[in-house]
């Protein structure tokens, strides 16, 4: 959910990008080691930020008919680590606002900071402690790419509270307004995305999954465990 | 799918004016209007450059105006909260449900009209921005800025890839409504899915194709493109200094 340009006011725009220029700088000191050691990393992590931006700009089917995204960055985190992902999530941002409209230049610390910070670390910390406890894959998949989506609204309702808290009970009332106005479209969606990207995750096992192996999601061994009953 | 703008950026009337004057008519807008204490700069520099971009940049008006009705839902919605929660000044209105208390003040009044004046005022110098200058040109500036090499190529491949994607994107999503894809909740859901993993599978397929194009071209993990270097037109740049500083007078005008 992209906070459009000149809705943030005075503090609040330059805190967020403090807050996320250290999540980045951290990402683009990782992508330099990155890129030295394995040259082929470059054009694999360009292709998925595209698909990024492009996932994003399709349209979702939602139950309410309301017009709805997928982040596609919850994918994104699993794939790569949280770090790398709020780089591509940043050049993702900058395009959308650029090409399609949505958020903007001065309310992009913030944006960066829900979409491509917060999101992507909850999805990567769920999916790595989900699959050191064993639980299914799937279920692993569906909980991070739904519970990042999650909290990436629930963040952005952080943020716009804590720009305009309410009068009377201040932070919080403010907090439960802008959660409440916002659940209607982001719980659903949310999801509806985790449902999404667990089939996405069901086809690429069952496609390549050599991919996933050689970019360590998943050992020989749970991929064998996932295609044995169809082979 | 929708419009891509930079589709409209490389044949816009602006297009041969210098990339830097352009950026930095739409950052110092876009900075003033978030600065703006009053709805008046925001609001001027709304109209503005509306004008500007529909008329110097011959962007068609229905397009722009649908464009700027994309951030309205949330603006609105926002907006709306802003109005009943924020307080301050002579109480207008009041209602009580669920036991929140909503209360419509001449201050809240003025800073939810504020928000949607800088909203306007915002966007419009992104479309500005977006419409008049091709993402290309953007890189050269990067790479005069020394952002990272790294970065600056990652943004240069996923641009390149992001038309490709939208392509094959829009060829499954065809073939897949033909075959009554999206018929139902259900089976939109399952195509869905299956549209967004073969498009991820495509994308790294492509990827793995373009890293044996680029070996095959000597890849070190640089990439090197020239760039025309150029002084800024001075014309140009008194012209959009004049027009800042406009805007800034706009700004000083004390709030009604």
């Amino acid at each position: 959910m992209h906070i459009m340009e000149g809705f943030l006011p005075g503090p609040w725009w330059q805190i967020w990008f403090l807050i996320s220029a250290p999540f980045i700088i951290y990402g683009l000191y990782q992508l330099k080691i990155l890129v030295n050691e394995r040259r082929e990393a470059l054009p694999l992590l360009a292709v998925a930020g595209a698909f990024m931006f492009v996932l994003s700009s399709l349209k979702l089917p939602s139950v309410t008919g309301s017009c709805s995204h997928p982040t596609g960055t919850g994918l994104g985190a699993i794939l790569f680590g949280p770090f790398i992902t709020s780089v591509l999530a940043l050049i993702v941002l900058i395009y959308q606002a650029l090409f399609l409209a949505h958020g903007g230049l001065t309310t992009l610390g913030a944006n960066v900071f829900s979409m491509g910070i917060a999101g992507p670390i909850v999805a990567w910390a769920i999916y790595r402690a989900g699959a050191k406890t064993g639980i299914n894959t799937f279920v692993t998949v569906f909980l991070a790419a739904a519970l990042a989506d999650l909290f990436t609204y629930v963040m952005t309702s952080v943020q716009l509270a804590l720009a305009f808290p309410a009068e009377a009970g201040g932070f919080t009332t403010s907090l439960v307004a802008f959660g409440t106005v916002f659940a209607f479209t982001q719980v659903p969606l949310a999801i509806i995305e985790g449902l999404v990207i667990a089939l996405v995750f069901k086809y690429i096992i069952a496609v390549r999954p050599d991919l996933l192996v050689g970019l360590n999601v998943l050992t020989e061994r749970t991929v064998e465990r996932i295609r044995g009953p169809a082979a | 799918m929708e419009n891509i703008l930079d589709d409209y950026a490389h044949t816009n009337g602006l297009r041969e004016v210098d990339t830097r004057v352009k950026l930095l008519l739409g950052a110092g807008c876009i900075l003033i209007g978030v600065m703006s204490q009053t709805p008046y700069a925001p609001l001027f520099i709304g109209l503005s450059l509306g004008c500007a971009t529909v008329l110097l940049a011959r962007i068609p008006t229905g397009i722009y105006l649908r464009l700027l009705a994309i951030p309205a839902s949330f603006a609105v919605t926002s907006c709306i909260v802003i109005l009943l929660l924020t307080g301050g000044g002579e109480l207008l209105r009041e209602w009580s449900v669920f036991g929140l208390h909503l209360a419509v003040t001449t201050e809240s009044t003025d800073l939810a009209l504020l928000l949607l004046a800088r909203t306007f005022g915002g966007m419009s110098a992104l479309y500005f921005i977006a419409l008049t200058t091709p993402a290309v040109e953007l890189f050269a500036v990067m790479r005069q800025l020394h952002l990272p090499q790294e970065f600056i190529d990652l943004s240069m491949l996923i641009y390149r890839y992001i038309f490709i994607l939208i392509g094959e994107a829009i060829a499954i999503r065809n073939a897949q409504v033909m075959r009554f894809g999206y018929t139902t909740f259900r089976n939109s859901l399952s195509a869905f899915s299956m549209l967004a993993a073969m498009l991820f599978l495509r994308s790294w397929e492509k990827g793995e194709d373009l890293l044996r194009a680029m070996d095959a071209r000597c890849y070190d993990g640089k990439l090197n493109v020239m760039d025309q270097e150029g002084r800024i037109p001075r014309g140009a740049l008194l012209s959009v200094a004049v027009y800042l500083c406009i805007c800034i007078a706009f700004m000083v005008i004390p709030g009604g």
